[in-house]
């Protein structure tokens, strides 16, 4: 009997450690808390985020031709910093003509709209937007092929200023 | 003499900031140093049932305030141990009675008599706890491995680190139940101070001789067999200076418990 016992228990331990590539609910808190943090730390809710990538596909479109709805947008933390993910597929580059027509059709609709712009109340996201975006045009200008790529923002908000901004 | 002023904070309530004010003040206290606990929760006093100082309270940081007495004569003496001072809430009174400027001028006192003045902070964040960081250089903040206590937590940390006179603070993890962590079915201390990205102070266990140390009014650090008694003293080392390494929780008592609890396995089984 103690011994069936006992390779019972042996087998147990086994089936264990096999279980453990399932989520464990200490780790769901955990990624539910990282998600939760950054949005209180940065102050942007999904909606923004939503919106943010919107604006971001609208803007990189005219570099590349990418994947629209396969573009991921993650806020994440590394250490201290808190860090802009974008993952984009592109799936082919744009040549010089295709990118100048595009340039100069935003150019034309945006003078058209110059009278209607946003309230500035989602100044963060545009910020963040803009810096994001910079470091994108470089990468698209070199015709890199690659279909996914990931790129780190680090420059904006680590956990201080976020806070300071918060008190605003 | 000026003493540092600690305020101890969690943001969430009941996450044990009042328990780790009593023990960690008394620890001080019996490690020779001059404390005082000032508690701030006007309205929802409680440090001085911990301290089992309730009887003894005849002015309050209200009476004190508003000039019905001196300073000195609001501060009531442990049972025990006479380096250890209660500057008690007043009950009946609400968190506008007393204003930052007041709570600082009393700390600035206070640190001329005394090496530590531990504040007690309200749950929340709103005017009490502004109130009660305003006269503190340093802070603790309370949390458990809970999510609502963690997310909590890090809201304090953004409004400690906006505050320029608070030049550090430091995490305390409670209530930490090591068997949980080890089925992952809780965060580890790991995990908490990695998503909080704080200097941590202490990790003090789950332990059901709080509830027994709360009912008969006696901090848990004055029972030298107790896991978290000992890990309370390990943090007022910690806050005096002294390089003390954090307890092992996952270690098994001893071999002979190993075995019984083995052994206790293998006949429940057979049942």
């Amino acid at each position: 009997m103690i011994l069936a016992n006992l390779y019972n228990k042996v087998l147990g331990f086994f089936r264990q450690t096999e279980n453990e590539a399932v989520e464990s609910s200490k780790d769901t808190a955990c990624n539910r808390l990282r998600v939760v943090l950054m949005q209180d730390r940065t102050n942007l809710t999904p909606e923004l985020m939503e919106r943010m990538r919107g604006e971001l596909v609208e803007l990189l479109s005219k570099y590349v031709e990418m994947d629209k709805d396969a573009l991921e947008l993650n806020l994440e933390q590394d250490g201290d910093q808190v860090a802009l993910m974008l993952s984009i597929p592109v799936i082919r580059a744009k040549d010089e003509d295709e990118i100048k027509e595009a340039l100069e059709a935003a150019e034309a609709k945006e003078s058209e709209e110059t009278s209607e712009e946003d309230d500035t109340n989602e100044e963060e996201s545009e910020e963040e937007t803009e810096d994001s975006s910079e470091d994108h045009e470089n990468d698209s200008e070199e015709n890199s092929k690659e279909t996914s790529e990931k790129e780190e923002n680090n420059e904006n908000s680590d956990k201080k200023s976020s806070s300071k901004k918060e008190e605003k | 003499m000026s003493g540092r002023v600690i305020v101890i904070t969690s943001g969430k309530g009941g996450v044990g900031k009042t328990t780790t004010n009593a023990n960690i003040g008394t620890a001080l206290a019996k490690a020779g140093k001059k404390v005082v606990m000032i508690d701030t929760d006007l309205g929802l006093r409680n440090l001085d049932l911990l301290l089992g100082l309730e009887n003894r309270i005849v002015y309050t940081i209200v009476d004190v305030v508003e000039e019905r007495c001196k300073l000195k004569q609001a501060l009531v003496k442990d049972k025990k141990n006479p380096n250890l001072c209660l500057l008690a809430a007043a009950q009946t009174r609400d968190k506008s009675a007393v204003t930052q400027e007041q709570l600082k001028d009393i700390c600035e006192q206070l640190q001329k008599d005394f090496d530590f003045i531990l504040v007690d902070c309200p749950a929340g964040i709103e005017q009490g706890f502004q109130n009660a960081v305003a006269g503190a250089s340093e802070a603790i903040v309370v949390t458990t491995p809970e999510m609502s206590a963690v997310r909590d937590a890090d809201r304090i940390i953004g409004l400690l680190e906006a505050k320029e006179e608070i030049k550090s603070y430091k995490l305390l993890i409670n209530r930490v139940r090591p068997n949980l962590i080890k089925s992952n079915d809780m965060m580890s201390v790991d995990d908490v101070v990695e998503i909080l990205s704080a200097d941590l102070i202490g990790i003090i266990p789950e332990d059901t001789g709080i509830i027994t140390s709360t009912n008969k009014g006696e901090p848990i650090v004055n029972d030298e067999k107790s896991l978290a008694g000992k890990a309370y003293n390990n943090v007022a080392r910690r806050i005096i200076g002294e390089d003390v390494p954090f307890l092992n929780l996952e270690e098994p008592q001893g071999v002979m418990a190993k075995i019984k609890k083995f052994f206790s396995g293998l006949t429940g089984k057979e049942k």
